[in-house]
């Protein structure tokens, strides 16, 4: 894994706000985007829809289909903006791999192997997906988060609250537990925490929609019975 | 206990390191990530006192919307780090209290604070109430580092003599400081039909942190466009 090497030359822009990625396309080349996360491109620019991942993908929330860019005749410009404000990150894969949370990822080159991985129950108890992708390979892979991105290089082992968990190395293992003891577990406002084990890096995001969501909540108005 | 504060104002989290069994109290749920040797615990008081008071403690606490618990980390033998995050976006600041001053915090807006530093509570009376202020504040003292979060950007402003600020808008400020709540206008006409309303007029020498925007304005403005709830 390395981060300053690329295959497609781009820019970030109003991370870790409104982070926005603007990558060129190489001749000839093709480039895999989250559907509806183009912002704009340059009009050589063709795009072709798959049905990428199967049932997987589409059970992880990210939506069965991707979108894919090819620059034919010369190298072309596309800008991607994700869905959710925040900050975009990106690494080089060579021949290894990461997990993402189901909405982290933005856009990777084709060689990428992208599958949902059912994690079963752990997902489940830690309030998360169901799902995590699996991106496996050698070449670029982009991907976005709910605020800032803050990375963490772990080599023994480190706790995350698991709602701010958006990429891992897959070198890392993980098992979902409560923070503390039982009285942590219900009171401390933590709850169940992941647990990270091995040496390999971890990204997290500073905010979480859940949080954000239970705020504007409150905000609703109540509706009487009587009116309709 | 040295402290970072990271991707302001906006999606700030703070990151800090504690030195070899260094603890760090926070309000609960706060904690992103930490060391994996990071043990926690959870208690209404960090000094354990009669139940009754224990029990107090956590009851106004939770007026104050902070929470019932809080959680002390503290670190392994090697030290570690700990994550810090808000609910809301928005920025953090951080404080030091050296002994001398008393540090008033609006309820809401604590995060974190270093082991030399005990935490109260205070009841800022009617003034609060109609100033549209919290009616109960966090007090602060003893020596170490408070971390504040607020909705928008924090900014500090030194008062020296009188300043006005906005009612609503004050994450915290120095107990040197005090304050009065007044018309913004020279007429109560003026002052409400201009928007302003009431006014926190500072007098006396010290700091005053302020916040940009404050989210019960904010939420105010969403609900005519969130579905309504039913009522049950």
């Amino acid at each position: 894994m390395d981060r300053n090497k690329t295959d497609y030359p781009y820019t970030v822009s109003g991370a870790p706000d409104y982070g926005m990625i603007t990558v060129t396309i190489p001749r000839g080349k093709t480039l895999r985007v989250e559907h509806g996360a183009m912002a704009f491109m340059d009009s050589s620019v063709e795009m072709h829809t798959k049905a990428g991942g199967g049932l997987g993908r589409m059970l992880s929330g990210e939506g069965l289909f991707i979108n894919e860019f090819t620059a034919p005749e010369a190298d072309a410009e596309i800008g991607i903006a994700p869905p959710i404000p925040g900050d975009v990150d990106h690494m080089y894969l060579e021949n290894d791999g990461m997990f993402l949370q189901s909405a982290a990822f933005v856009a990777s080159a084709p060689e990428i192997s992208v599958d949902a991985r059912f994690e079963g129950f752990r997902g489940f108890f830690s309030g998360e997906g169901l799902f995590l992708m699996k991106c496996e390979g050698t070449g670029d892979l982009w991907f976005n988060t709910f605020g800032g991105i803050i990375e963490i290089d772990v080599t023994d082992t480190y706790v995350v609250d698991t709602g701010h968990v958006v990429a891992f190395s897959d070198t890392l293992s993980y098992e979902v537990q409560p923070v503390g003891g039982l009285k942590s577990l219900f009171l401390s406002g933590e709850g169940l925490v992941s647990r990270f084990s091995g040496s390999g890096t971890i990204w997290i995001q500073t905010k979480k929609s859940p949080a954000f969501v239970r705020w504007a909540n409150s905000y609703r108005r109540v509706q009487s019975k009587k009116e309709k | 206990m040295n402290v970072e504060i990271l991707h302001r104002p906006a999606n700030t989290a703070a990151k800090i390191t504690l030195d070899p069994n260094e603890e760090c109290t926070s309000e609960g749920g706060a904690m992103i990530a930490m060391s994996g040797d990071m043990r926690v615990a959870t208690a209404v008081n960090r000094h354990t006192g009669s139940l009754g008071r224990t029990i107090l403690t956590g009851v106004s606490r939770q007026i104050a919307r902070e929470g019932y618990f809080l959680n002390t980390f503290t670190a392994g033998p090697s030290g570690g780090d700990l994550y810090l995050g808000t609910h809301l976006p928005g920025d953090m600041t951080m404080i030091e209290l050296t002994g001398t001053t008393t540090l008033k915090v609006q309820s809401g807006a604590f995060v974190a604070h270093e082991q030399g530093v005990a935490m109260g509570i205070v009841w800022e009376g009617l003034k609060s109430m109609f100033s549209g202020e919290r009616l109960i504040w966090l007090e602060m003292r003893g020596t170490g580092k408070v971390l504040i979060n607020a909705f928008g950007m924090i900014y500090p402003i030194h008062v020296d003599g009188e300043y006005v600020v906005d009612t609503g808008n004050i994450a915290a400020y120095e107990a040197t400081l005090d304050y009065s709540v007044t018309k913004a206008g020279g007429s109560w006409v003026s002052s409400f039909l201009g928007g302003e309303g009431l006014v926190a007029r500072f007098s006396g020498r010290g700091t005053v942190w302020c916040q940009t925007h404050a989210d019960r304005v904010f939420g105010s403005r969403l609900t005519p466009h969130l579905k309504p709830r039913k009522e049950k």
